[in-house]
């Protein structure tokens, strides 16, 4: 039973519309990348789920509720979302940035309870942040950051994380650290993880399930092999790549790719 | 997760500022155009005092006090909100329009009201506050998209520009009113503090009593406004909701001290900027050390204006300008 899904949504403002009449399913428990060009749309429609930005029409579906109608403290207790490169407030230490994810969990003056303690203190421990506990985050590396704003969105123990391109302006190691720390949190923590990803061999290896996008509408959504295949990214990129399979993987790679010059 | 040291600093903080301010108001409370020496303050505070020092203590410095103490508090405060909401440090409850809406009141209905000095006097807050709180409604509905809501850069944008021609407004009307009321609004204007009375401190203490524990009840949710807009929302921040509330909040706050002070500005800026750069910018900590700094500034900047030039002296908004003007200056050269 598919528990996120969209239903015929529709967003842009007036006329323009970026993404029209789009219906995809989240797979539960599963990671799920969407790729596609720039201005396809990828970011919008993360932003149209997660009820960043609303829609125009259709609508996102999580347990049979309406997300544009249900309360948004409750949803918070079910989705996470992390904007990409998001700032912090300068000063503000890497603990007290993760304590604001306990945020839906608090009532009148948000004193943090002794769960709210070892939540936070697991988080931290998960995204191996522990020792940068007191420190601002603005101090951070990149990659460090990033993995303190990751940690904040496991402290609103949500069972679906939703991230917006998390390994951008990170080095090649970095990218792959927080790419596996994401796994990581899908096979061991069975959390629902949704992401929009630039790199395709990065979105083939680590996505259980890939949305392709073009213009607004869907081009391809199914498994790594069902979408890195030389017609879809022909389709969706305008490239013509060289499919191969990753030697360490098993998991099908762009090994090399031209602009698509017409048919030879 | 919030570092005991931390938390240790911004106690000893507080009660540093708490001294201070009482230091200063001991200070204050002996120096001035009438003399009441320092050895009979005590005295005179326990109704030992002549006639002639009661009266000074009681009916002239004291009510000014606390009145500028009261103000400073809920500039601060106000600012404090309005830094958050905006995202913006340089935001400062004169840009929402409160000092040149409620000038602009206070100028119409000074010049064009038959007036009787009793009672007009305690009209003049009431006149200031509908002002204020006009001019930050009309900066609301400019700076507000029916499709992405309020937008904060575009607030601090219509509220200068507000400002500016609601200055200029009162300059037209200025011009044509003869001298005596002319000395008068120019006075509010520039922060004269004007209403050191009691029933005006009963007027301010309201609004500081509720709506201070009000806004640190918020403080979760400013702490989220104040950091990104897409986490506060995935965090569960109703933000629409949440910004009216909290604008009002600080307009309420700005209105109800402006208008027994006088245009006062960089109060609201500073005292919030200073606190976070002693305890960070998580509201729970720094906005009781940016009260209390707003409170001393006040105090602070209108014992000196009082005592520099005989006898009048200088308005108190002019000393916080030219202490604010070089801060503005440096906080815009660090940017």
């Amino acid at each position: 039973m598919v528990r996120l899904y969209t239903d015929d949504l529709s967003i842009g403002y007036g006329e323009q519309l970026i993404i029209k009449d789009l219906s995809v399913q989240i797979p539960n428990q599963k990671i799920t990348t969407i790729i596609g060009p720039n201005g396809c749309g990828k970011s919008t429609l993360l932003k149209a789920i997660t009820r960043i930005i609303s829609h125009q029409s259709g609508a996102v579906v999580l347990d049979g509720k309406n997300v544009a109608k249900e309360n948004t403290k409750i949803l918070a207790k079910k989705m996470a979302i992390l904007p990409q490169t998001p700032e912090s407030a300068s000063g503000l230490t890497v603990g007290e940035l993760v304590s604001y994810g306990r945020f839906p969990y608090q009532t009148g003056f948000g004193r943090l309870s002794k769960k709210d303690y070892e939540v936070i203190d697991w988080a931290l421990q998960m995204t191996n942040t522990s020792s940068f506990k007191y420190l601002p985050v603005d101090s951070l590396s990149g990659g460090q950051r990033q993995r303190v704003w990751i940690a904040m969105a496991l402290a609103q123990e949500t069972e679906i994380i939703f991230l917006d391109e998390p390994t951008t302006y990170l080095d090649m190691a970095h990218q792959l650290e927080v790419l596996e720390l994401l796994q990581q949190l899908n096979k061991e923590e069975k959390r629902t993880i949704v992401m929009v990803l630039h790199d395709l061999n990065q979105a083939a290896r680590f996505a259980d399930y890939i949305v392709a996008l073009k213009a607004g509408h869907i081009v391809k959504a199914g498994s790594c092999e069902e979408v890195i295949t030389k017609e879809v990214l022909r389709g969706v990129f305008n490239i013509d790549a060289e499919i191969g399979i990753d030697p360490r993987t098993g998991k099908p790679m762009c090994i090399s790719y031209d602009l698509f010059k017409g048919e030879k | 997760m919030i570092h005991r040291q931390q938390v240790k600093k911004q106690r000893i903080l507080l009660i540093v500022l708490l001294s201070l301010i009482i230091i200063t108001a001991f200070v204050s409370a002996g120096i001035g155009y009438s003399t009441l020496s320092f050895n009979r303050l005590l005295p005179t505070f326990l109704g030992q005092g002549t006639f002639k020092e009661e009266f000074v203590l009681f009916s002239v410095r004291l009510p000014r006090i606390i009145i500028t103490i009261l103000a400073g508090m809920a500039l601060a405060l106000s600012g404090s909100i309005l830094q958050s909401i905006t995202r913006n440090d340089l935001a400062d409850p004169g840009i929402i329009g409160i000092n040149s809406g409620a000038g602009a009141a206070v100028s119409i209905f000074f010049l064009f009201m038959p007036i009787q000095p009793g009672s007009f006097v305690y009209l003049l807050p009431i006149v200031a506050f509908v002002g204020a709180l006009i001019t930050a409604f009309f900066i609301y509905i400019l700076s507000y998209n029916r499709e992405v809501g309020l937008q904060p850069v575009r607030l601090v944008l219509v509220g200068v520009g507000f400002s500016m021609a609601l200055s200029g407004l009162m300059i037209v009307f200025i011009s044509s009113a003869d001298r005596q009321k002319v000395d008068f609004i120019a006075n509010w204007m520039v922060g004269n503090i004007w209403g050191a009375d009691w029933p005006f401190i009963l007027a301010l203490l309201p609004w500081l009593i509720i709506l201070f524990p009000f806004t640190l009840y918020k403080a979760n949710k400013l702490n989220l406004l104040n950091l990104n807009e897409p986490v506060a929302i995935g965090l569960g921040v109703a933000i629409e909701k949440e910004r009216i509330i909290l604008l009002l909040t600080a307009v309420a706050l700005a209105a109800s001290a402006v208008s027994v002070t006088g245009g006062i500005a960089f109060i609201g800026l500073m005292a919030p900027h200073i606190a976070k750069s002693l305890v960070g910018p998580r509201h729970q900590l720094f906005i009781p050390i940016s009260i209390l700094i707003g409170g001393w500034l006040l105090l602070f900047a209108d014992t000196i204006g009082r005592n520099v030039v005989e006898p009048n002296g200088i308005p108190a908004g002019v000393v916080v300008a030219l202490i604010g003007a070089p801060y503005f200056m440096y906080l815009l050269m660090k940017k």
